[in-house]
């Protein structure tokens, strides 16, 4: 039986995924994060018809494919951590490049929506509703902005038999993969939550 | 085992230099939140008739809080050589120390210099007309909040430098913290659109969650370059790593 | 290796379905077409992502197969970040009333 095959590894074998470096970064960027969404919330629950008002303007439909599309990125990212592990580093750079495709389709859609938002007339200044709106996604996408750069690291990772760090193709990928909780969040906030 | 005195010591620049990092940030903070009232900032939404008379209530306490950075400001000085030797210190090539320092050579200037010019010229000519002060006023506080792009562009340069370093000078988690830092600095850039809510140069989200995280940021880059003059051996490869209680000892070298 | 990758298939179905459930939440929320402000709503889709975050960090991001330490820490820090939004927001609503 391989490691591969074990789907729990007994005690002895288990490791931080990637640097635990990457993961003081996780765990203190979703404390920034939760404070912005606490921020939201509060506001949120004292101009309730406002922002209802203002929300209802939002396309969730758009909203439910974005998320799906970030959900698949994380998806191929894990494939990719995965493939590399058991050394099948041109399927794991496959699968970092359909990562890095999906983020390219989650960016697409968002202009999208953006622009659509413009043109019925709501900005960034034009009501609290879409201050938090547009900070939120904006923030948000700087982070995914970020992550290509982060998923570059791992595809040139993986291109080389000179380099192929499996801590670095992980870190990579928990990065990515906090893009993809966070707008977990900002989508249940922003979109569903009344 | 045999203790150099400071004299002798081949780190008293080192420590000479971080003990005067210390006194000005513990400086800046006394002054711009205990004195002038500065931090947290006026009012965004303030009429020329407010603004004048937050000159009047907050004279003398600007007069002498500013004076006083105006006279020790140039320490600031002495943490951006710090950081600049730090990354000389790493294994990277040379340009991101050089990058680094010249773009903070500018730094002082968003940083606190212009608040400072802006709020002094605002007290010492009471006499001025309510919408000059209001200009001012406006011109001070934005100039401190908005202005964050050559700390963004400067967090970015350092988080570059330690992700890459073998030298093992900082820990790989500072560089992402310098991350956090520099997204913070794009958090204030709403503070130029905004009067009210949680964006103005005295928001919430804008103002007072990124105090916080700048900070816990500076907290630890003072307590990390600390640990750096420790563990400097004036070579070229790998810092040594120190035992922990060794961290509270004084700046004297203790030879073995 | 193909336990793993369907399991990992499996769990992207089980987030995506999460995700169109908010469909039907944000239908049913609305009381014939209009908008209605409701905790009710709100705490069940805060807790739903609370839930797809526990998911993607335990089997995307490995912190089942990680030591105990950062399992604990992860499960704290989503418990504590849903209760802090919850709270806020309750908080909020009191406040409002």
């Amino acid at each position: 039986m391989t490691v591969a095959e074990v789907s729990t590894p007994p005690c002895r074998t288990r490791q931080v995924p990637g640097q635990p470096d990457m993961w003081f970064f996780v765990l203190f960027e979703s404390l920034i994060f939760t404070s912005y969404f606490c921020v939201y919330l509060y506001y949120r629950a004292q101009h309730e018809a406002a922002f209802l008002a203002a929300q209802s303007q939002l396309t969730l439909w758009l909203g439910v494919v974005e998320t799906i599309v970030l959900l698949t990125s994380s998806w191929s990212i894990a494939r990719c951590v995965e493939q590399s592990r058991n050394g099948r580093y041109d399927v794991a750079r496959r699968d970092a490049f359909l990562t890095a495709g999906f983020g390219v389709i989650f960016l697409i859609l968002k202009v999208v929506e953006w622009v659509r938002q413009i043109h019925l007339g709501n900005t960034f200044s034009s009501g609290d509703f879409f201050q938090y709106y547009f900070f939120l996604t904006a923030i948000h996408l700087v982070h995914v902005l970020i992550g290509f750069v982060v998923v570059g690291v791992a595809i040139h990772q993986l291109s080389s038999p000179r380099r192929r760090s499996q801590e670095l193709v992980e870190t990579c990928a928990t990065y990515w993969h906090t893009v993809d909780f966070l707008w977990v969040l900002i989508f249940a906030l922003l979109y569903v939550v009344r | 085992m045999t203790r150099r005195s400071l004299r002798d010591n081949p780190k008293r620049e080192l420590w000479l230099a971080w003990g005067a990092t210390v006194f000005f940030y513990n400086l800046y903070a006394v002054v711009f939140f205990l004195f002038t009232h500065i931090q947290p900032p006026g009012q965004p939404w303030y009429s020329p008739d407010q603004a004048s008379t937050w000159f009047t209530e907050h004279h003398h306490g600007l007069g002498i809080g500013l004076a006083l950075i105006f006279v020790f400001g140039g320490l600031s000085a002495t943490s951006i050589a710090l950081i600049t030797y730090s990354i000389r210190r790493m294994s990277v090539s040379r340009a991101f120390s050089y990058s680094y320092l010249i773009i903070y050579s500018v730094s002082a200037v968003p940083g606190f210099l212009f608040i400072c010019v802006a709020l002094t010229a605002g007290i010492m000519r009471p006499e001025r007309s309510p919408q000059l002060q209001h200009w001012l006023y406006q011109l001070g506080f934005l100039s401190f909040s908005g202005t964050m792009g050559v700390f963004l562009i400067g967090s970015l340069i350092w988080m570059c430098a330690i992700l890459l370093d073998g030298n093992r000078v900082f820990p790989k988690w500072f560089g992402y913290l310098n991350l956090c830092n520099a997204l913070t600095e794009v958090v204030v850039s709403p503070s130029w659109i905004f009067k009210t809510g949680v964006f103005p140069w005295n928001g919430l989200i804008a103002w007072w969650i990124d105090v916080v995280i700048f900070g816990i940021y500076t907290g630890v880059f003072i307590t990390l370059l600390r640990s750096m003059i420790i563990r400097e051996d004036f070579g070229t490869g790998p810092l040594p790593a120190v035992p922990a209680w060794r961290f509270w000892q004084s700046p004297v070298e203790t030879a073995p | 290796m193909r336990r793993l990758n369907r399991r990992l298939l499996a769990v992207w179905a089980v987030l995506s379905a999460i995700t169109v459930i908010y469909i039907w939440i944000d239908h049913s929320a609305d009381h014939h077409g209009t908008a209605h402000a409701s905790s009710a709503v709100t705490v069940i889709a805060l807790l739903l992502a609370a839930v797809k975050v526990r998911i993607i960090m335990r089997e995307f991001m490995e912190v089942r197969n990680a030591p105990i330490l950062l399992c604990r820490l992860t499960d704290a820090w989503i418990a504590g970040m849903s209760a802090a939004m919850i709270g806020f927001y309750l908080a909020g609503r009191a406040v409002a009333t």
